[in-house]
């Protein structure tokens, strides 16, 4: 039995291996090619400016050109305001344009942008190929929407007043998991993805 | 290229790149619940804290506000904002200026208070984002406070401690904390229901719900908050709507949380003139009173009556257990064949603030509403 189970191990190590090393090959093979560098800074920047508009962090204002950083940038940086949000530690106006720097959430946006863009990258290219391996190219956006909905739980969940919905304890730890859901669901996603990639490999 | 103004602010050119990212009392030192101290002399002067266990504690009033619940059942009503304590961070170092700030439109709401000829005005953008300001006022310490969610601007001694933001909500009205005891005030209850100082409230003064072209024409010489908060934020942007014409959260019919108890004698969010003494409540509607004048209702057997101020777009309310004959004029309120002033009755006026119809229905389910 030890011998059988020490076998199982083995072979689940490889094959999750195997599913890393698979999802590495889609990766930089999407990457390779012109529409998958286009996909991935085209959403990428996309749901990057989205998630700073949900938190409210980029938007339009009154015309100005103004750069302001609070007296303590490093310490208020890192000083939480809401569920994986932190505080702007500057104000930047350019023309209509107003946009708070959040250091913390601005890294956090890069790379759920740079999650969602590599799925859809990885998808469409995928979906373009062969049909043995072809996938939904909306599976990386739809996994990115919980991201998205976590910009808007700041001040209050105002996001409910829109769909119509009254606040609930349970409805607001919700709130608090949706960027956790994000980060998983995309990884879980881009896995998914390397897994068709070895289905094309073996069949030729 | 306009340069900020903000004093906490390290300006840096456009080309640099960023590093990293609450009776007009005889003597006013005693004011007791429910009744105001004369806020144009600010008699009201805050008691010496007194320590208990060595903590810090806000002043409280002689006598405890009329609550409708008890404490234990409004503790049970806490919930969450979304946010943790201090995530929307109180202003502790505020600056003011003889002008209006550049995103100040004259018909935009503003918060005055007035003490000891200290005329101050807190523009209600600005306060959405931070609800409270710790401030000083003719040398009193005390805290401005706002609930966006309950359309109240409410004033509070604060002697030697200040009040943050707890991040939780009871009746979707703002919870404030005190950094000295930690005990949690509900804003409009002005009463602490969880911690050391449940059971007591606080001192109020008079905050003036009106609008910067009213109080800058009242009070020429007020002084006004700027946005040098201290904090960098979108002061353009307010989260849950407009008030300039009413938009969002403050003219629908929909709140965010459900309140402490529904009552449909008028639109949630329509505004009333409230008032609360040791033995209950009354509102009155703020619309009716500001087209008729003078509106009177009851709290138990106890007469009161609203006067319009038409010069601030808001109103007082004053006990008169007398039942004494008020009558608008060109004048003003005439008593007895006396002309007064709306804020100059001489009768013993309560504390009163504008609120949303839903919270105070939700908190005083036995006020009368006056329309």
């Amino acid at each position: 039995m030890s011998t059988d189970g020490s076998t199982h191990k083995t072979g689940a190590a490889a094959s999750i291996q195997r599913l890393f090393r698979n999802t590495g090959v889609a990766v930089s093979g999407a990457l390779s090619r012109r529409d998958g560098q286009v996909f991935l800074g085209v959403f990428g920047v996309a749901y990057f400016l989205l998630y700073l508009a949900g938190l409210r962090h980029l938007g339009f204002g009154p015309p100005a050109y103004e750069i302001s950083v609070v007296s303590d940038p490093l310490t208020r940086a890192f000083r939480q305001v809401g569920p994986f949000q932190w505080e702007p530690v500057a104000l930047v106006v350019v023309g209509p344009v107003e946009l708070l720097v959040a250091p913390l959430n601005m890294l956090l946006g890069g790379v759920l942008a740079a999650l969602v863009g590599l799925n859809l990258a990885v998808s469409v290219v995928a979906w373009r190929g062969p049909a043995a391996c072809r996938l939904g190219s909306g599976a990386g956006v739809v996994s990115g929407l919980p991201g998205l909905l976590s910009g808007f739980a700041c001040c209050g969940p105002t996001i409910l007043l829109v769909v119509g919905v009254q606040a609930s304890a349970g409805l607001l730890s919700l709130f608090q998991w949706l960027l956790p859901l994000t980060v998983v669901a995309l990884l879980g996603t881009l896995l998914w993805v390397g897994s068709r990639v070895e289905t094309v490999r073996q069949v030729p | 290229m306009r340069i900020s103004r903000r004093r906490f602010l390290a300006t840096v050119g456009a080309g640099v790149t960023l590093g990293g990212a609450g009776c007009v009392g005889d003597d006013g030192a005693t004011a007791g619940a429910g009744s105001e101290p004369d806020s144009s002399t600010g008699t009201s002067a805050a008691s010496t804290a007194t320590d208990r266990n060595d903590r810090p504690e806000p002043p409280t009033a002689d006598s405890r506000l009329h609550l409708d619940y008890e404490t234990g059942t409004l503790e049970e009503h806490i919930v969450s904002g979304g946010v943790p304590k201090d995530g929307i961070p109180a202003i502790d170092d505020p600056t003011f200026a003889d002008t209006p700030p550049d995103g100040l439109a004259p018909d935009d709401p503003v918060f005055g208070v007035v003490r000891d000829g200290e005329a101050k005005a807190y523009p209600q953008y600005i306060l959405v984002h931070h609800e409270i300001v710790n401030d000083t006022i003719a040398g009193d310490a005390v805290a401005v406070t706002y609930c966006p969610l309950t359309g109240t601007a409410q004033g509070f001694e604060r002697g030697p401690v200040e009040f943050g933001v707890s991040g939780r909500l009871v009746n979707s009205n703002l919870t404030m904390y005190d950094r000295g005891t930690d005990s949690w005030w509900p804003q409009m209850l002005a009463t602490a229901i969880k911690g050391p100082l449940t059971g007591e409230s606080l001192r109020e003064f008079r905050v003036t719900w009106t609008t910067w072209s009213h109080w800058s024409s009242v009070y020429p010489e007020t002084r006004i908050l700027t946005e040098d908060t201290g904090f960098s934020r979108r002061y353009g942007v307010d989260p849950y709507g407009q008030y300039n014409e009413k938009r969002g959260y403050y003219s629908s019919t929909r709140t965010l949380f459900e309140p402490l108890h529904g009552d449909s004698r008028a639109h949630p969010k329509v505004v009333v003139i409230g008032t609360r003494t040791e033995t209950g409540a009354l509102a009155f509607d703020k619309e009716t009173l500001l087209n008729q004048g003078v509106l009177t209702g009851r709290i138990d057997d106890t007469p009161y009556v609203a006067i319009a101020d038409t010069d601030l777009a808001s109103g007082y309310v004053y006990a008169n257990p007398e039942s004494m004959s008020v009558a608008a004029s060109d004048d003003g309120y005439m008593i007895d064949g006396t002309a007064y002033d709306a804020d100059s009755l001489p009768l013993d006026r309560t504390l009163s603030f504008d609120a949303m119809w839903f919270a105070w229905a939700g908190f005083y389910p036995g006020s009368g509403y006056v329309n």
